[in-house]
């Protein structure tokens, strides 16, 4: 009978092709907790884990690019979305749509609190012609932000440059 | 306003795309990743409009 280690090692030998690259030697992954740090930030303030991890070109064009999109979206009369409660009433209590809408604004970190702390674009204006586009870009804004943060683990852990 | 719009939003799409993807290894590469990207938004975005014109709703 095998070993687990023969089984391993007669697999990646039928499938050595097909693994993944071993990362470059100058890619260091950082310690957890600045990984950690780095995504948090990468949340709060669009770009700031590439800037913490010394990305400080990229860091800066996804700062203006994400930050400007979501207030693009807000000068446009988009709308602040919160989960409201559903009506009529359903199990999981709030309106399902209104759920993701904010997960997708709340993305934008602090750009989404400051504007809710201020007021801005809370009530939305649907009357204006712009409301659509507004609403559009302020997703856009926090749904790519997301894909900064994986981006920045990734980098934190590294995986790549 | 619609088309402006439309390249507005696939502009800052395709660039943050090209920053964040993992694959060029130069800023040349990294560009036409953010051109393809840029270009395929802009044309399912004119596909699509030109097939749902003639529908009513």
């Amino acid at each position: 009978m095998q070993s687990r280690n023969d089984v391993s090692e007669s697999l990646a030998g039928r499938y050595g092709s097909r693994k993944s690259p071993p990362p470059a030697a100058d890619l260091k992954p950082y310690p957890m907790a600045t990984r950690v740090i780095a995504v948090v930030l990468a949340w709060l303030v669009p770009g700031a884990g590439h800037l913490v991890l010394g990305r400080i070109g990229r860091g800066l064009l996804l700062l203006v690019l994400l930050v400007g999109s979501f207030y693009f979206g807000l000068f446009l009369h988009g709308k602040l979305y919160v989960p409201v409660a559903a009506d009529p009433p359903s199990p999981i209590h709030f309106d399902l749509i209104s759920i993701l809408w904010s997960f997708a604004q709340v993305g934008a970190g602090l750009c989404y609190v400051v504007a809710h702390a201020i007021g801005l674009g809370v009530t939305g204006r649907p009357e204006s012609p712009t409301y659509e586009y507004g609403n559009t870009f302020m997703f856009l804004a926090g749904l790519l932000n997301y894909l900064v943060m994986i981006d920045t683990f990734d980098i934190a852990a590294g995986r790549r440059r | 306003m619609h088309i402006l719009m439309m390249s507005l939003y696939a502009a800052v799409t395709a660039t943050v795309l090209a920053t964040i993807e993992s694959k060029p290894d130069n800023f040349r590469q990294r560009l036409i990743h953010g051109l393809k990207v840029f270009a395929a938004f802009m044309g399912i975005g004119l596909i699509l409009s030109w097939i749902l014109f003639p529908i009513p709703w």
